[in-house]
């Protein structure tokens, strides 16, 4: 009996195995998560091509506007984690921005209004949207 | 092995669980993480074991309901450590991890009412001592460790601040929560989206804010809505270099940054 309980536990915290399905990779890597999910949420590297991080990462004093600079040190562990587990150039390409590829443009064809909601404040602003964005589950709407 | 040794082991495993899995709760955010850690693990090692050993006490007249409360609340107890074992590999689990600790606790504590039925009285007091003083200590300790260690490593911070703040001023007296104030609310002309600190940080630093490019929620800066801010030094340190850059145009004195922490910490 006991033992049933136990394998009956088991099968429920690895129920969520079977519904995951097209998730991007949630990141994984501590200093990524504390560096880069302070002013946004933490981008999943595999939402741009390794080519378009190296861009970023060689210029993060002037990220945007804002300065996200970290030590060499840091700096060079990000990358090295961001171009790692990078996506494909989707149909070629290296955008300079996650809201500025082909493929998202195409699946963020809304009107105006959308973007003006208040609680949305900017395009990049995915958890406004999508509540399990952090995770890397886009597909919830 | 006597059945008096044997009980005493047995109690001495109830103690290590309710301890293990009391510290796992309490600490069950990123701040203690590997104290979080710890515990969890031992859970699953003395969940695992009980369910391994094959021991059989001779329990004369327990009834039914009490046994499926012990069944319940070390299955409970499993489950949301070994949810919590994949939560740390799949971060997905995690979910899933904080839904089955929220129920473990009520397994557990309804499996503490059965228990307090079975043995009213003085047994259930003589029979649960050890128990109650272990689990209680380590409570205890815990919860107040947690509690202090942030406050230390405030204090650290404004300690390490006050010692700049005299090498820039030798008229440095000691930081102020007022002028802490008036940094935060005062309006600048440099950042065209954000005037003052509060701009993203909110009017009232209870509450919790939001960036106002990215539309990034901020979790409360003050510290008794908040009690882990300012006691990571190296980031404090890193967002004053950022935060007072892009809102002030220049960097923040140490007297600055000490009266800004002692202004959060008096919120
Ligand atoms: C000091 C604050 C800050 C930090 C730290 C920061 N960013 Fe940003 N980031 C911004 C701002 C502001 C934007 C622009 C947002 C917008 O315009 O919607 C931005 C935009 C981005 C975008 C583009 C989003 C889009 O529009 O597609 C990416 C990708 C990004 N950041 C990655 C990172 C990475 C990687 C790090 C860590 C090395 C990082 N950021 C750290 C402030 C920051
Ligand atoms: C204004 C709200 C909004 C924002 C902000 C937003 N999205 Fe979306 N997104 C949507 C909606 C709605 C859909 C569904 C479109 C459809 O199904 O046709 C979607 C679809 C997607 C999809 C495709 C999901 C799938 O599998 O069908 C991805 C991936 C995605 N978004 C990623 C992002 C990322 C990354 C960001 C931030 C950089 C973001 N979104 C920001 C509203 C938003
Ligand atoms: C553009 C938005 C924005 C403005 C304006 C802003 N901050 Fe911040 N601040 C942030 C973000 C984002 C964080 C990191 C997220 C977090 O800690 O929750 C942060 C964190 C901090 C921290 C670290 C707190 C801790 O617990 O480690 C300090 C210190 C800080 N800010 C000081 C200031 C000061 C001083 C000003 C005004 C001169 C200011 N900030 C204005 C966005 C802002």
């Amino acid at each position: 009996m006991r033992t049933l309980i136990f394998a009956a536990g088991l099968t429920i915290a690895a129920l969520p195995a079977l519904a995951g399905d097209h998730r991007v990779a949630p990141v994984r890597d501590a200093l990524v998560q504390k560096e880069c999910g302070q002013c946004h949420m933490t981008f999943q590297p595999g939402l741009l091509p390794a080519a378009s991080w190296e861009r970023m990462m060689d210029k993060l004093a002037d990220h945007y506007g804002d300065n996200a600079a970290v030590s060499a040190e840091k700096g060079a562990a990000i990358r090295a984690y961001l171009t790692a587990n990078a996506g494909r150039d989707r149909r070629g390409g290296t955008p300079s921005r996650i809201t500025e590829a082909r493929w998202f443009t195409h699946e963020h064809d809304f009107p105006a209004p959308v973007w003006k909601r208040p609680e949305v404040v900017t395009k990049s602003n995915c958890p406004a949207c999508h509540q399990g964005a952090e995770q890397g589950l886009y597909d919830d709407d | 092995m006597q059945p008096k040794t044997q009980m005493r082991l047995v109690r001495l495993w109830h103690a290590a669980l309710v301890g293990g899995f009391a510290v796992a709760y309490l600490t069950g955010d990123e701040d203690t993480y590997a104290m979080h850690l710890f515990s969890g693990w031992l859970v699953v090692g003395l969940v695992a074991l009980r369910f391994i050993l094959p021991l059989k006490l001779n329990r004369p007249n327990r009834p039914r309901y009490f046994t499926w409360s012990i069944l319940a609340a070390l299955g409970m107890a499993g489950a949301a450590a070994v949810s919590g074992v994949g939560a740390d590999v799949l971060p997905w689990l995690e979910d899933l991890h904080e839904g089955l600790a929220e129920m473990s606790l009520w397994v557990a504590l309804a499996h503490v009412a059965a228990a307090l039925v079975v043995f009213k009285g003085r047994k259930w007091l003589a029979r649960l001592k050890p128990t109650a003083v272990v689990g209680a200590l380590v409570l205890l300790l815990a919860a107040s460790q947690t509690a202090l260690a942030a406050d230390a490593a405030r204090d650290a911070i404004l300690a390490t601040y006050a010692g700049q703040a005299k090498a820039e001023n030798p008229a440095f007296a000691g930081f102020s929560a007022q002028r802490g104030e008036a940094l935060y609310r005062a309006k600048n002309s440099v950042n065209p989206d954000a005037a003052s600190c509060a701009a993203c940080h909110t009017d009232d630093p209870t509450r919790a804010g939001r960036h106002v490019k990215t539309g990034r929620v901020i979790e409360p800066v003050a510290v008794s809505a908040n009690p882990k801010r300012f006691t990571d030094a190296e980031k404090v340190e890193e967002r004053f270099v950022r935060d007072c850059k892009s809102i002030l145009g220049r960097a923040c004195s140490a007297t600055e940054k000490g009266d800004y922490v002692t202004f959060m910490a008096s919120r």
